[in-house]
């Protein structure tokens, strides 16, 4: 059962004692709740305290099982009513009736029907989840018949019998496909109960009212049982909804546990021989707290919108949507047309295809897997690069599954062009559009096919060339970096310099990035100006640290970032450094010339998922961390984000870092989408500082979006607040001028900063 | 002891908008509860269903159903009439698509001059859809608002490119309804409302699209959508976000894959136009369910289901 972290810690000591081994009262908490240490390792937890926590800290929703093999389905479990509160997890199921009243050849059919839904949509199985199986009153011997014929069909069952013993023998049939056995009602519920109990099933609850389902299930729940679901299905489809949302909002919204539990619809009873009616009262019952659809038919006329809605719906809105990555061939294209690439992103993938379709070209959509982000975003992340191209290329074999060579690349990522030529140089990659509306054009002109020839023309004759491997965990040969000398040239602005055991805001300039078009093309040609600029700008601004973002850099990353780390460091007076790319040869290299004398170098970033090595690395190299408390998308909550946190903790004290060395990221929501959620990054930042830890973040991300003269008044706003909550660092534009006297005031109220007239110009 | 389940009805309301005149009329909106929650308080008005129309005729409707039914139909006004006969629809949603000037670039005299038809034939409220074009809807929908003077018409849609143009003449000049249409966003959604207010149109006049998706294609974010806007409008008493919400279903779901693709290529999904008819049900009851208080359907099967939906749910 899930027990909240969070809430044990609210009934802990709160003295951070380590007696129980842990650090902290929050870290003990939290590995309590995920069962990884027991609640009596901590001697000073009250008797009071334990037995209020299995009370207060039982979840609102039962979560239930049922089916078994390859029919094991998730029921309940809910904790909000909307999916932008947090996110629905269990979706809803439908089943189809077969009924002692039927002949055998009508349940044959029934039975055949159902298991012709059976396809795949974005990566999902969609059938008909069980067969609800009615008894008539024919007696056991006709019932137990139809129960091993619906056993037969290969779907988790439920039993709709309300006669304990006829449910009896039913169960001695199929009770290892674990079905819910629905029909306790006030006068049977004992004998129903007793019948479940020792089969080991669910128990689903009827009523003539909603009322007096409530006393049955709260009987049940006093005989011990509750393994329950609710059949809320009323005399008509009115009652049928009252009842569905007053049973979920009772027990979600205003704590009634005993309404916590799954429901079932039948709209085979309620709209009995209307099926477009069934239709559209299952798509309401999807939306609105139906757990368990019966309807009397399933075709793929219903199952196609049915079974799509729910799959939109019961998509986590934290979680960037998806596509599956792999060959989309778009206008009929065959494996002789040519390859259009792209990354994951779902917004991405409609908005390309989109213009695809409408040039009425035939192309091969390749869709390569850069973690639902979008292209430059992901090429920034290291998500989508040359190797990450070649690996998936590999993976779903595209080359033998496509004749074409062209391979078009988005506009956007150009710079990856040399890279990709190297790693797959059988294929003539061309640069694409920049913008996806543009799509049309380039391909109904031909674009493409004039660059491939162009491409394919200018090719040595000898074949491809060959590219040298580099062993990832070789060490670097500092001899053979070759980067351009470095200049020193006399600078307008100098570095004041930084004391790392001040206690004031650090702020970490963002504007070296190469998601930026200048930054990018001086990076790709080792051109110093663009970058010393922007350098000396922030410094001006008075950013106490400079991110260096190098994007992804895998040819000749460990070059790059050296340069760029001695040409910021040499320039000014040893300004400290955010080395931040995907690529972590360059860290290290940028590491091993880096000046410490304003501060350890800031390792940018890592995560409690697929970046949980550059914690290793920072430990490694003695740096400071950015440590984001997700995994794979943000955290849905701050429970998840503080066990992220404490597992990143963890590993990093176990490597000999410093706690004060790994900086927690919260993840900066944007207000225009998540603005339910910014108060959960506040509440984030005050859990690290209550522990002690440092934090920082990209936090101008609130305000994206927002119009530009907002922008730095959101932004203010915000760096208050988290001040207040005890934010230590953040990764912003020192070049907003109200942003960095919001700053340096707040470093005034919190006492980092003696006061003085002129504190803003110091 | 007993469970008495707790009401919830809110304090605020819903903006009450009502569109036609006379004996015909219908109101959108009203209510102060989420939707079908009749347990918390009686539904103001149930939500209308409306029928599309098209000045293009059949050309984006090809299932037999359509043809069977507007058999006999020459013009825009006698399948507007015709289309008045399907139990349920309770107004016209008059879609101009045919203006667009990358498609058959119809002229503004030309939509004038076959809305004006209809208008002469049908009694039911008028809503007027343009062609998605902003600049050749400023003039059109401009256009159609004085031609249908006195209709009390909605007009759909304003966006954040043409807002100006279309409030000043729709709902100041003519003194229409103006449909506001945001895509899929309840920050654009509510912005777009103060735009136009600032503009001096009251809310009253204005009903929101707050965008759509066939179900199965993001519709998600109009699910969260229609759920956030409700929350704001009726829990927090957001009177820029208190307009009613119409939701065009038909134009989002006749040319999904689903809806269209030949039996001949696709053996077991059955015959097309009941795939159709399936998801145009399926997306309307969700839009319904979130909190549309009206939508534009137009199979006269899809019509027939989700008015009985409807009125087995109020």
């Amino acid at each position: 059962m899930a027990v909240k972290g969070l809430d044990i810690f609210k009934l802990s000591p709160k003295t951070n004692c380590k007696e129980c081994g842990s650090p902290t009262c929050m870290a003990f908490c939290m590995k309590v709740a995920q069962g990884a240490i027991s609640i009596d390792k901590c001697p000073h937890m009250s008797a009071e305290a334990i037995a209020l926590l299995s009370e207060a800290t039982a979840p609102p929703m039962k979560s239930l099982e049922v089916g078994a093999g390859d029919n094991v389905h998730k029921l309940g479990g809910e904790t909000v009513l909307f999916r932008h509160e947090k996110t629905l997890v269990s979706k809803n199921l439908f089943a189809v009736p077969v009924c002692t009243g039927m002949d055998d050849a009508t349940v044959d059919a029934k039975l055949a029907d159902m298991a012709k839904i059976d396809y795949e949509r974005i990566g999902e199985r969609m059938t008909v989840e069980f067969v609800y199986v009615n008894y008539g009153g024919e007696g056991a011997d006709k019932y137990v018949a139809l129960v091993k014929k619906a056993a037969a069909a290969n779907r988790a069952l439920i039993l709709n019998c309300a006669d304990a013993d006829v449910a009896k023998a039913a169960l001695a049939e199929c009770k290892d496909g674990k079905p819910i056995l629905v029909g306790a009602n006030k006068d049977n519920w004992e004998a129903m109960n007793a019948v479940a109990t020792e089969a080991g099933v669910v128990l689903g609850v009827t009523g003539a009212s909603l009322e007096e389902m409530h006393d049955v299930l709260a009987a049940l729940e006093g005989a011990g049982n509750k393994n329950l679901v609710a059949d809320v299905t009323g005399a008509d489809a009115k009652e049928t909804f009252k009842n569905a949302v007053l049973l979920r909002r009772s027990a979600l919204k205003d704590g009634d546990r005993t309404c916590g539990y799954p429901s079932i619809v039948n709209l085979a009873k309620v709209a009995k021989g209307d099926l477009h009616l069934q239709t559209a009262l299952a798509s309401v019952f999807t939306i609105k707290y139906g757990s368990i659809i019966v309807m009397e038919t399933m075709t793929y006329a219903e199952a196609l919108p049915l079974y799509g809605l729910r799959q939109n719906v019961y998509t986590d809105p934290q979680k960037p949507m998806k596509v599956a990555p792999g060959i989309y061939p778009i206008n009929g294209a065959t494996p002789d047309d040519p390859c259009m690439m792209t990354v994951d992103f779902a917004l991405t993938y409609f908005l390309v295809s989109g213009e695809i379709e409408r040039s009425k070209v035939p192309i091969n959509l390749i869709i390569t897997d850069a973690s639902g982000m979008s292209v430059l975003t992901a090429w920034a992340a290291g998500k989508f690069s040359s190797s990450t191209i070649q690996k998936d290329f590999d993976a779903m074999d595209i080359a033998g599954k496509i004749n074409n060579r062209t391979l078009v690349i988005p506009g956007k990522v150009a710079v990856m062009k040399g890279e990709i030529a190297d790693k797959l140089p059988e294929w003539n990659v061309v640069v694409g559009t920049r913008e996806a509306v543009e799509i049309v054009k380039f391909l109904k002109d031909g674009e493409h096919i004039k660059a491939a020839e162009a491409v394919a023309a200018a090719k040595p004759k000898d074949g491809a060339k060959k590219v040298e491997e580099v062993k990832e965990d070789a060490p670097i040969d500092f001899s053979k970096l070759v980067y351009p000398e470095i200049k020193v040239v006399p600078q307008e602005v100098t570095y004041k310099g930084h004391n790392p055991e001040s206690k004031k805001f650090v702020t970490i300039g963002e504007r070296i990035h190469c998601i930026s078009p200048v930054i990018r093309e001086a990076m790709a040609t080792f051109n110093p100006e663009p970058i010393l600029k922007r350098a000396a700008e922030q410094i001006a601004a008075g950013a106490t640290y400079l991110d260096v973002n190098i994007g992804p850099a895998e040819s000749n990353g460990p070059e790059l970032m050296t340069w760029a780390v001695r040409l910021l460091q040499e320039n000014f007076n040893n300004v400290p450094l955010a080395l931040d790319t995907a690529n972590k040869k360059a860290i290290e290299a940028g590491i091993a010339v880096y000046n410490r004398s304003n501060g350890k170098p800031i390792v940018n970033s890592a995560d409690a998922g697929s970046r949980i090595s550059y914690i290793d690395l920072a430990a490694a190299n003695d740096a400071i961390v950015i440590a984001l408390c997700s995994a794979d998308g943000i955290a849905k909550d701050n429970e998840e984000r503080m066990t992220h946190c404490h597992h990143m903790l963890d590993r990093g004290m176990s490597l000999g870092m410093e706690a004060d060395d790994l900086w927690f990221d919260p993840l900066f929501l944007v207000v225009k989408g998540m603005q339910d959620k910014q108060m959960d990054v506040l509440n984030a930042i005050k859990l690290f500082s209550d522990e002690g830890l440092k934090s920082t973040g990209g936090l101008s991300n609130n305000s994206n979006g927002a119009p530009k003269n907002v922008r730095p008044i959101m932004d203010s706003a915000l760096v208050a607040m988290c001040m207040m909550q005890g934010l230590t660092s953040a990764i912003v534009n020192p070049c907003d001028l109200r942003l960095m006297e919001t700053i340096k005031s707040c470093d005034i109220f919190k006492n980092h900063e003696l006061y003085s007239d002129s504190y803003l110009e110091i | 002891m007993a469970f008495v389940p707790k009401v919830q009805a809110f304090s605020a309301h819903i903006n009450a908008v009502t569109l036609g005149t006379g004996d015909n009329s219908i109101v959108l909106g009203g209510g102060n509860t989420l939707p079908f929650y009749t347990f918390d308080a009686p539904t103001e008005n149930a939500p209308k269903v409306g029928i599309e129309v098209s000045d293009l005729g059949l050309e984006n409707f090809q299932a037999p159903g359509f043809k069977e039914f507007y058999a006999g139909c020459n013009t825009m006004a006698e399948m507007a009439k015709k289309a008045e006969t399907v139990e349920g629809a309770s107004f016209i949603a008059l879609s101009f698509e045919g203006a667009d000037p990358n498609g058959h670039n119809k002229s503004v005299e030309e939509c004038v001059a076959q809305a004006k038809e209809v208008a002469a034939v049908v009694t039911k409220p008028l809503v007027v859809m343009g062609c998605k074009n902003a600049e050749k809807d400023a003039a059109l929908l401009g256009a159609l608002a004085e031609a249908l003077q006195g209709k009390n018409a909605l007009f759909m849609s304003a966006t954040e490119e043409d807002y100006k143009s279309i409030s000043a003449s729709v709902a100041m000049a003519y003194s229409q309804k103006v449909g506001a249409e945001s895509a899929v966003d309840i920050n654009l959604a509510k912005q777009l409302n103060v735009l136009i207010n600032q503009m001096g149109v009251p809310a009253g006049s204005v009903v929101m699209n707050v965008g759509s998706a066939g179900a199965g294609y993001g519709f998600e974010y109009v699910s969260s959508t229609l759920d956030r806007v409700k929350a704001a409008a009726l829990a927090q008493n957001d009177n820029m976000l208190q307009m009613p919400i119409i939701t065009p279903i038909s134009t989002e779901t006749w040319g999904l894959k689903e809806s269209i693709m030949p039996e001949s290529e696709m053996p077991e999904w059955g015959p097309a136009e009941e795939r159709g008819i399936e998801m145009e049900i399926t997306t309307a009851a969700a839009c319904l369910a979130g909190g549309s208080d009206a939508v534009i359907l137009a199979h006269p099967a899809s019509i027939a289901a989700v008015t009985k939906m409807i009125n087995a749910l109020v």
